[in-house]
Protein backbone atom coordinates (compact mmCIF):
# COMPACT_ATOMS: atom_id res chain seq x y z
CA UNK A 1 0.00 0.00 0.00
CA UNK A 2 1.39 3.40 -0.97
CA UNK A 3 0.72 6.62 0.87
CA UNK A 4 -1.71 7.54 -1.91
CA UNK A 5 -3.59 4.24 -1.39
CA UNK A 6 -3.82 4.95 2.34
CA UNK A 7 -5.10 8.46 1.74
CA UNK A 8 -7.60 7.29 -0.87
CA UNK A 9 -8.89 4.61 1.47
CA UNK A 10 -9.23 7.05 4.37
CA UNK A 11 -11.23 9.48 2.21
CA UNK A 12 -13.49 6.72 0.87
CA UNK A 13 -14.11 5.19 4.27
CA UNK A 14 -15.27 8.58 5.48
CA UNK A 15 -18.02 8.52 2.84
CA UNK A 16 -20.88 6.17 3.84
CA UNK A 17 -21.89 5.69 0.18
CA UNK A 18 -18.40 4.36 -0.65
CA UNK A 19 -17.21 2.81 2.58
CA UNK A 20 -19.25 -0.34 2.00
CA UNK A 21 -17.40 -0.93 -1.26
CA UNK A 22 -13.72 -1.80 -1.84
CA UNK A 23 -13.19 -0.14 -5.22
CA UNK A 24 -10.03 -0.10 -7.28
CA UNK A 25 -8.34 3.34 -7.52
CA UNK A 26 -10.64 4.79 -10.21
CA UNK A 27 -14.41 4.61 -9.80
CA UNK A 28 -16.02 4.21 -13.23
CA UNK A 29 -19.54 4.44 -11.81
CA UNK A 30 -21.22 4.28 -8.43
CA UNK A 31 -24.87 3.58 -9.14
CA UNK A 32 -27.16 4.07 -6.20
CA UNK A 33 -30.72 3.60 -7.40
CA UNK A 34 -31.94 6.20 -4.95
CA UNK A 35 -30.61 8.57 -7.62
CA UNK A 36 -32.59 7.04 -10.48
CA UNK A 37 -31.90 4.45 -13.16
CA UNK A 38 -28.19 5.43 -13.41
CA UNK A 39 -27.91 4.25 -17.02
CA UNK A 40 -29.35 0.75 -16.52
CA UNK A 41 -31.76 -0.22 -19.27
CA UNK A 42 -33.38 -3.10 -21.13
CA UNK A 43 -31.36 -5.66 -23.01
CA UNK A 44 -33.18 -5.50 -26.33
CA UNK A 45 -32.37 -8.14 -28.93
CA UNK A 46 -31.06 -7.36 -32.40
CA UNK A 47 -33.44 -7.06 -35.34
CA UNK A 48 -33.68 -5.70 -38.88
CA UNK A 49 -36.85 -4.60 -40.74
CA UNK A 50 -39.16 -6.27 -38.20
CA UNK A 51 -39.19 -6.91 -34.47
CA UNK A 52 -40.35 -10.43 -35.33
CA UNK A 53 -36.68 -11.16 -36.15
CA UNK A 54 -35.73 -10.79 -32.48
CA UNK A 55 -34.89 -14.08 -30.74
CA UNK A 56 -37.59 -15.06 -28.21
CA UNK A 57 -35.06 -14.96 -25.38
CA UNK A 58 -34.69 -11.22 -25.94
CA UNK A 59 -38.29 -10.53 -26.93
CA UNK A 60 -39.41 -11.43 -23.38
CA UNK A 61 -37.24 -8.73 -21.80
CA UNK A 62 -38.84 -5.65 -20.30
CA UNK A 63 -37.75 -2.51 -18.52
CA UNK A 64 -36.22 -2.60 -15.05
CA UNK A 65 -37.97 -0.48 -12.41
CA UNK A 66 -37.16 1.72 -9.46
CA UNK A 67 -38.73 -0.24 -6.64
CA UNK A 68 -39.22 0.19 -2.91
CA UNK A 69 -39.71 -3.61 -2.71
CA UNK A 70 -43.36 -3.20 -1.75
CA UNK A 71 -45.11 -6.18 -0.21
CA UNK A 72 -48.78 -6.87 0.30
CA UNK A 73 -48.32 -7.88 3.96
CA UNK A 74 -45.93 -5.26 5.38
CA UNK A 75 -45.45 -2.60 2.70
CA UNK A 76 -42.22 -1.19 1.32
CA UNK A 77 -39.04 -2.97 2.28
CA UNK A 78 -36.62 -0.34 0.96
CA UNK A 79 -32.96 -0.69 0.08
CA UNK A 80 -29.70 -0.92 2.04
CA UNK A 81 -29.58 2.80 2.77
CA UNK A 82 -32.49 4.41 0.97
CA UNK A 83 -35.95 3.84 -0.42
CA UNK A 84 -35.16 2.51 -3.91
CA UNK A 85 -33.53 -0.42 -5.63
CA UNK A 86 -33.39 -1.46 -9.27
CA UNK A 87 -35.89 -4.27 -9.83
CA UNK A 88 -35.54 -6.84 -12.62
CA UNK A 89 -38.79 -8.80 -12.96
CA UNK A 90 -39.42 -11.83 -15.15
CA UNK A 91 -42.75 -12.77 -16.62
CA UNK A 92 -44.79 -15.39 -14.75
CA UNK A 93 -43.75 -18.34 -16.89
CA UNK A 94 -41.35 -21.13 -15.96
CA UNK A 95 -37.90 -20.41 -17.42
CA UNK A 96 -38.66 -16.73 -18.13
CA UNK A 97 -35.71 -14.37 -17.82
CA UNK A 98 -35.14 -10.65 -17.67
CA UNK A 99 -32.00 -8.56 -17.83
CA UNK A 100 -30.88 -5.03 -16.97
CA UNK A 101 -27.80 -3.76 -18.77
CA UNK A 102 -25.40 -0.84 -18.69
CA UNK A 103 -23.35 -0.14 -21.80
CA UNK A 104 -19.88 1.42 -21.54
CA UNK A 105 -16.48 1.19 -23.19
CA UNK A 106 -13.12 0.94 -21.43
CA UNK A 107 -10.14 3.28 -21.68
CA UNK A 108 -7.49 0.89 -20.39
CA UNK A 109 -7.38 -2.88 -20.75
CA UNK A 110 -6.52 -3.54 -17.12
CA UNK A 111 -8.15 -4.74 -13.92
CA UNK A 112 -11.79 -3.86 -13.27
CA UNK A 113 -13.94 -4.66 -10.24
CA UNK A 114 -17.71 -5.06 -10.11
CA UNK A 115 -19.32 -4.79 -6.68
CA UNK A 116 -23.03 -4.84 -5.89
CA UNK A 117 -25.55 -5.28 -3.13
CA UNK A 118 -28.27 -7.60 -4.42
CA UNK A 119 -31.16 -9.77 -3.38
CA UNK A 120 -33.91 -11.80 -5.07
CA UNK A 121 -37.30 -13.26 -4.31
CA UNK A 122 -40.38 -14.65 -6.05
CA UNK A 123 -43.62 -12.74 -6.41
CA UNK A 124 -45.54 -13.48 -3.20
CA UNK A 125 -48.60 -15.02 -4.85
CA UNK A 126 -48.77 -17.85 -2.31
CA UNK A 127 -48.66 -17.97 1.48
CA UNK A 128 -45.64 -20.26 1.36
CA UNK A 129 -41.90 -19.68 1.61
CA UNK A 130 -41.47 -20.37 -2.12
CA UNK A 131 -37.68 -20.67 -1.75
CA UNK A 132 -37.37 -22.86 -4.84
CA UNK A 133 -39.47 -20.65 -7.14
CA UNK A 134 -36.52 -18.55 -8.33
CA UNK A 135 -34.26 -20.40 -10.73
CA UNK A 136 -31.35 -18.01 -10.69
CA UNK A 137 -29.86 -14.60 -10.16
CA UNK A 138 -26.78 -13.76 -12.17
CA UNK A 139 -24.58 -11.22 -13.87
CA UNK A 140 -22.33 -10.96 -16.89
CA UNK A 141 -19.91 -8.78 -18.77
CA UNK A 142 -19.88 -8.39 -22.54
CA UNK A 143 -16.35 -7.32 -23.49
CA UNK A 144 -14.24 -6.88 -26.58
CA UNK A 145 -10.62 -5.86 -27.08
CA UNK A 146 -9.67 -2.48 -28.58
CA UNK A 147 -9.50 -2.10 -32.36
CA UNK A 148 -5.69 -2.01 -32.49
CA UNK A 149 -4.88 -4.33 -29.62
CA UNK A 150 -5.80 -7.63 -31.25
CA UNK A 151 -5.87 -10.37 -32.15
CA UNK A 152 -8.48 -11.12 -29.53
CA UNK A 153 -12.02 -12.11 -28.85
CA UNK A 154 -15.37 -10.91 -27.72
CA UNK A 155 -15.45 -12.28 -24.18
CA UNK A 156 -18.54 -12.77 -22.04
CA UNK A 157 -17.96 -13.86 -18.46
CA UNK A 158 -21.23 -15.18 -16.98
CA UNK A 159 -21.98 -16.21 -13.41
CA UNK A 160 -25.32 -17.22 -11.97
CA UNK A 161 -26.47 -18.41 -8.58
CA UNK A 162 -28.55 -21.46 -9.49
CA UNK A 163 -31.04 -21.27 -6.66
CA UNK A 164 -33.35 -24.03 -7.88
CA UNK A 165 -33.93 -26.18 -10.93
CA UNK A 166 -37.23 -27.99 -11.42
CA UNK A 167 -38.11 -27.50 -7.77
CA UNK A 168 -34.79 -28.78 -6.39
CA UNK A 169 -32.97 -26.28 -4.18
CA UNK A 170 -29.51 -26.21 -5.82
CA UNK A 171 -27.83 -23.12 -4.27
CA UNK A 172 -24.61 -23.05 -6.27
CA UNK A 173 -22.72 -20.71 -8.56
CA UNK A 174 -22.37 -21.64 -12.21
CA UNK A 175 -20.58 -20.24 -15.25
CA UNK A 176 -20.85 -20.56 -18.99
CA UNK A 177 -18.44 -21.17 -21.85
CA UNK A 178 -20.90 -21.58 -24.72
CA UNK A 179 -23.51 -19.41 -26.37
CA UNK A 180 -26.04 -20.41 -29.01
CA UNK A 181 -24.93 -20.55 -32.68
CA UNK A 182 -24.47 -17.10 -34.21
CA UNK A 183 -27.36 -16.32 -36.53
CA UNK A 184 -27.49 -13.57 -39.16
CA UNK A 185 -30.42 -11.13 -38.90
CA UNK A 186 -32.02 -9.57 -41.98
CA UNK A 187 -30.42 -9.13 -45.37
CA UNK A 188 -28.07 -6.16 -44.99
CA UNK A 189 -25.26 -8.34 -43.64
CA UNK A 190 -24.69 -5.98 -40.70
CA UNK A 191 -26.49 -7.65 -37.84
CA UNK A 192 -26.14 -10.99 -36.07
CA UNK A 193 -27.63 -12.46 -32.93
CA UNK A 194 -27.06 -15.22 -30.39
CA UNK A 195 -28.63 -15.96 -27.02
CA UNK A 196 -25.91 -16.19 -24.42
CA UNK A 197 -28.45 -16.65 -21.61
CA UNK A 198 -29.91 -19.83 -23.08
CA UNK A 199 -30.66 -22.37 -20.32
CA UNK A 200 -28.13 -24.81 -21.78
CA UNK A 201 -24.40 -25.15 -21.12
CA UNK A 202 -24.19 -23.84 -17.56
CA UNK A 203 -21.37 -25.54 -15.64
CA UNK A 204 -20.86 -25.73 -11.88
CA UNK A 205 -18.17 -23.46 -10.51
CA UNK A 206 -15.85 -25.83 -8.61
CA UNK A 207 -16.46 -25.26 -4.89
CA UNK A 208 -19.30 -22.91 -5.79
CA UNK A 209 -21.97 -24.25 -3.43
CA UNK A 210 -23.26 -21.49 -1.17
CA UNK A 211 -26.19 -21.27 1.20
CA UNK A 212 -27.42 -17.68 1.05
CA UNK A 213 -29.63 -16.10 3.68
CA UNK A 214 -33.31 -16.28 2.76
CA UNK A 215 -36.03 -15.36 5.18
CA UNK A 216 -39.00 -17.33 6.46
CA UNK A 217 -41.80 -15.88 4.35
CA UNK A 218 -41.78 -14.90 0.66
CA UNK A 219 -41.89 -11.15 1.27
CA UNK A 220 -38.75 -10.70 3.40
CA UNK A 221 -35.34 -10.26 1.81
CA UNK A 222 -31.78 -9.77 3.02
CA UNK A 223 -29.17 -7.91 0.98
CA UNK A 224 -26.02 -9.69 -0.22
CA UNK A 225 -22.64 -8.33 -1.27
CA UNK A 226 -20.84 -9.50 -4.39
CA UNK A 227 -17.48 -8.66 -5.89
CA UNK A 228 -16.14 -9.89 -9.23
CA UNK A 229 -12.66 -8.91 -10.42
CA UNK A 230 -11.69 -9.25 -14.06
CA UNK A 231 -8.52 -8.40 -15.94
CA UNK A 232 -9.30 -6.86 -19.32
CA UNK A 233 -5.68 -7.36 -20.46
CA UNK A 234 -5.64 -11.12 -19.86
CA UNK A 235 -9.44 -11.41 -20.28
CA UNK A 236 -9.51 -13.60 -17.16
CA UNK A 237 -11.46 -13.50 -13.91
CA UNK A 238 -9.24 -12.98 -10.87
CA UNK A 239 -11.55 -12.90 -7.84
CA UNK A 240 -15.14 -13.73 -6.99
CA UNK A 241 -16.68 -13.13 -3.61
CA UNK A 242 -20.24 -13.24 -2.27
CA UNK A 243 -20.72 -12.19 1.35
CA UNK A 244 -18.07 -14.00 3.41
CA UNK A 245 -17.13 -16.56 0.73
CA UNK A 246 -14.30 -16.17 -1.79
CA UNK A 247 -14.42 -18.69 -4.62
CA UNK A 248 -11.41 -20.11 -6.45
CA UNK A 249 -11.62 -19.08 -10.11
CA UNK A 250 -9.13 -21.58 -11.58
CA UNK A 251 -11.98 -23.62 -13.04
CA UNK A 252 -13.86 -20.60 -14.39
CA UNK A 253 -13.93 -19.53 -18.00
CA UNK A 254 -15.96 -17.24 -20.24
CA UNK A 255 -17.90 -17.42 -23.47
CA UNK A 256 -15.30 -16.51 -26.09
CA UNK A 257 -16.39 -15.77 -29.66
CA UNK A 258 -14.59 -14.00 -32.52
CA UNK A 259 -14.27 -10.23 -32.16
CA UNK A 260 -16.98 -8.34 -34.03
CA UNK A 261 -16.39 -5.46 -36.40
CA UNK A 262 -18.36 -2.93 -34.38
CA UNK A 263 -17.77 -3.67 -30.68
CA UNK A 264 -14.24 -2.40 -29.95
CA UNK A 265 -13.46 -1.66 -26.27
CA UNK A 266 -16.99 -2.68 -25.32
CA UNK A 267 -17.61 -2.88 -21.58
CA UNK A 268 -21.21 -3.92 -20.95
CA UNK A 269 -22.39 -5.21 -17.62
CA UNK A 270 -25.71 -6.85 -16.92
CA UNK A 271 -27.67 -8.52 -14.16
CA UNK A 272 -30.45 -11.04 -14.72
CA UNK A 273 -33.15 -13.11 -13.07
CA UNK A 274 -34.79 -16.40 -14.08
CA UNK A 275 -37.90 -18.01 -12.67
CA UNK A 276 -38.31 -21.74 -12.10
CA UNK A 277 -42.12 -21.65 -11.86
CA UNK A 278 -45.07 -19.86 -13.43
CA UNK A 279 -44.45 -17.03 -10.98
CA UNK A 280 -42.51 -13.79 -11.47
CA UNK A 281 -38.91 -13.77 -10.22
CA UNK A 282 -37.61 -10.46 -8.89
CA UNK A 283 -33.92 -9.57 -8.67
CA UNK A 284 -33.04 -6.32 -6.91
CA UNK A 285 -29.89 -4.23 -6.95
CA UNK A 286 -29.48 -1.69 -4.19
CA UNK A 287 -26.27 -0.30 -5.64
CA UNK A 288 -23.50 -1.17 -8.06
CA UNK A 289 -19.91 0.07 -8.04
CA UNK A 290 -17.66 -0.49 -11.05
CA UNK A 291 -14.04 0.51 -10.61
CA UNK A 292 -10.79 0.14 -12.50
CA UNK A 293 -7.04 0.38 -12.04
CA UNK A 294 -5.98 3.15 -14.44
CA UNK B 1 -30.41 17.64 -9.79
CA UNK B 2 -33.04 17.37 -12.52
CA UNK B 3 -36.06 15.29 -11.53
CA UNK B 4 -36.15 11.66 -12.72
CA UNK B 5 -37.76 11.16 -16.12
CA UNK B 6 -38.05 7.71 -17.64
CA UNK B 7 -39.28 6.16 -20.86
CA UNK B 8 -40.09 2.51 -20.14
CA UNK B 9 -41.10 0.16 -22.94
CA UNK B 10 -43.38 -2.26 -21.12
CA UNK B 11 -44.73 -4.26 -24.08
CA UNK B 12 -42.87 -4.64 -27.37
CA UNK B 13 -44.33 -6.54 -30.29
CA UNK B 14 -46.81 -8.33 -28.05
CA UNK B 15 -49.98 -9.62 -29.64
CA UNK B 16 -53.05 -9.09 -27.51
CA UNK B 17 -56.12 -11.31 -27.78
CA UNK B 18 -58.82 -11.83 -25.16
CA UNK B 19 -58.01 -10.23 -21.80
CA UNK B 20 -54.48 -8.86 -22.05
CA UNK B 21 -52.33 -6.53 -20.00
CA UNK B 22 -48.81 -5.18 -19.75
CA UNK B 23 -46.57 -6.58 -17.03
CA UNK B 24 -46.87 -4.73 -13.68
CA UNK B 25 -44.69 -1.62 -13.62
CA UNK B 26 -43.62 0.08 -10.39
CA UNK B 27 -43.54 3.84 -10.66
CA UNK B 28 -44.27 5.13 -7.16
CA UNK B 29 -41.54 7.73 -7.54
CA UNK B 30 -43.37 9.39 -10.47
CA UNK B 31 -46.03 12.06 -10.11
CA UNK B 32 -47.33 11.70 -13.61
CA UNK B 33 -47.35 9.28 -16.50
CA UNK B 34 -48.31 9.26 -20.15
CA UNK B 35 -48.98 5.89 -21.72
CA UNK B 36 -48.58 5.54 -25.49
CA UNK B 37 -49.85 2.54 -27.44
CA UNK B 38 -48.75 2.02 -31.04
CA UNK B 39 -50.07 -0.75 -33.27
CA UNK B 40 -47.12 -2.49 -34.90
CA UNK B 41 -49.32 -4.49 -37.29
CA UNK B 42 -52.74 -3.96 -38.83
CA UNK B 43 -55.24 -4.73 -36.01
CA UNK B 44 -57.96 -7.31 -36.65
CA UNK B 45 -61.62 -7.04 -35.66
CA UNK B 46 -63.39 -4.51 -33.45
CA UNK B 47 -61.17 -3.00 -30.78
CA UNK B 48 -62.35 -2.22 -27.25
CA UNK B 49 -61.08 0.71 -25.16
CA UNK B 50 -57.86 0.13 -23.26
CA UNK B 51 -57.99 0.85 -19.54
CA UNK B 52 -55.47 1.93 -16.91
CA UNK B 53 -55.22 -0.34 -13.90
CA UNK B 54 -53.51 0.28 -10.57
CA UNK B 55 -52.55 -2.05 -7.76
CA UNK B 56 -51.24 -2.03 -4.19
CA UNK B 57 -49.12 -5.14 -4.65
CA UNK B 58 -48.76 -5.87 -8.36
CA UNK B 59 -51.08 -8.87 -8.01
CA UNK B 60 -54.57 -7.48 -7.29
CA UNK B 61 -55.72 -4.87 -9.80
CA UNK B 62 -58.32 -2.09 -9.86
CA UNK B 63 -59.65 -0.14 -12.82
CA UNK B 64 -58.23 3.37 -12.27
CA UNK B 65 -61.05 4.91 -14.30
CA UNK B 66 -59.14 6.08 -17.37
CA UNK B 67 -60.05 4.56 -20.71
CA UNK B 68 -58.70 5.32 -24.15
CA UNK B 69 -58.91 4.03 -27.70
CA UNK B 70 -56.55 1.37 -28.95
CA UNK B 71 -54.87 2.42 -32.22
CA UNK B 72 -57.10 1.43 -35.13
CA UNK B 73 -54.41 1.03 -37.81
CA UNK B 74 -50.80 -0.02 -38.17
CA UNK B 75 -48.49 2.70 -36.78
CA UNK B 76 -51.39 4.67 -35.34
CA UNK B 77 -50.74 5.87 -31.80
CA UNK B 78 -53.06 6.59 -28.89
CA UNK B 79 -52.25 7.86 -25.43
CA UNK B 80 -53.58 8.46 -21.95
CA UNK B 81 -52.40 10.87 -19.25
CA UNK B 82 -52.41 9.58 -15.69
CA UNK B 83 -51.64 11.08 -12.30
CA UNK B 84 -52.06 10.02 -8.69
CA UNK B 85 -51.62 6.33 -9.38
CA UNK B 86 -49.76 5.08 -6.31
CA UNK B 87 -47.13 2.57 -7.31
CA UNK B 88 -48.06 -0.32 -9.63
CA UNK B 89 -49.41 0.60 -13.05
CA UNK B 90 -50.50 -1.38 -16.11
CA UNK B 91 -52.50 -1.08 -19.32
CA UNK B 92 -55.19 -3.69 -19.92
CA UNK B 93 -57.79 -4.46 -22.57
CA UNK B 94 -60.43 -7.12 -23.09
CA UNK B 95 -60.63 -7.98 -26.77
CA UNK B 96 -63.64 -9.82 -28.19
CA UNK B 97 -63.20 -13.19 -29.87
CA UNK B 98 -61.45 -12.81 -33.23
CA UNK B 99 -59.94 -9.40 -32.45
CA UNK B 100 -56.20 -8.95 -32.23
CA UNK B 101 -53.69 -6.13 -31.91
CA UNK B 102 -49.89 -6.20 -31.80
CA UNK B 103 -48.69 -3.39 -29.56
CA UNK B 104 -45.76 -1.30 -28.49
CA UNK B 105 -46.67 0.15 -25.09
CA UNK B 106 -44.48 2.89 -23.62
CA UNK B 107 -44.85 4.60 -20.26
CA UNK B 108 -43.31 8.06 -19.83
CA UNK B 109 -42.85 8.90 -16.18
CA UNK B 110 -41.84 12.11 -14.42
CA UNK B 111 -41.00 12.71 -10.77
Amino acid sequence: MTQLDDMRRAIRENDPALSRFDPLPRIICLDDFDRGMCGWTQLVGNYEETLDAMLPGYAQHSHAMLSTLPNWDFGSHGGVDGSYALKIATRPKKGAQNVAIKRLTFRKAGPIRLEAYFTFKPEATELALSETDIRSFGFLYDLQIGDTSGPGDRVMPHLRFLNAQDGQHAQKWQFKRKTTPIKPIGTAGKTITHYHLAPTDWEDLPGGEQRLCYNEIPTKVNWHYLRFDFDLAAMQATHFQVNDRVFAMDGFDCIRIPAMKNLWCMLNLAFFAETDTDKRAFAYLDSVCLSGDF
Amino acid sequence: MLPENLTAVVARNETWTGTSATEPYEAGWAREAVVFVRALKEPKGPLPKARIEISADGMHWCHEGSEFDLPAAKDAVTFQRISHFGNFLRVAASLPNGSEITVLVTIHLKA
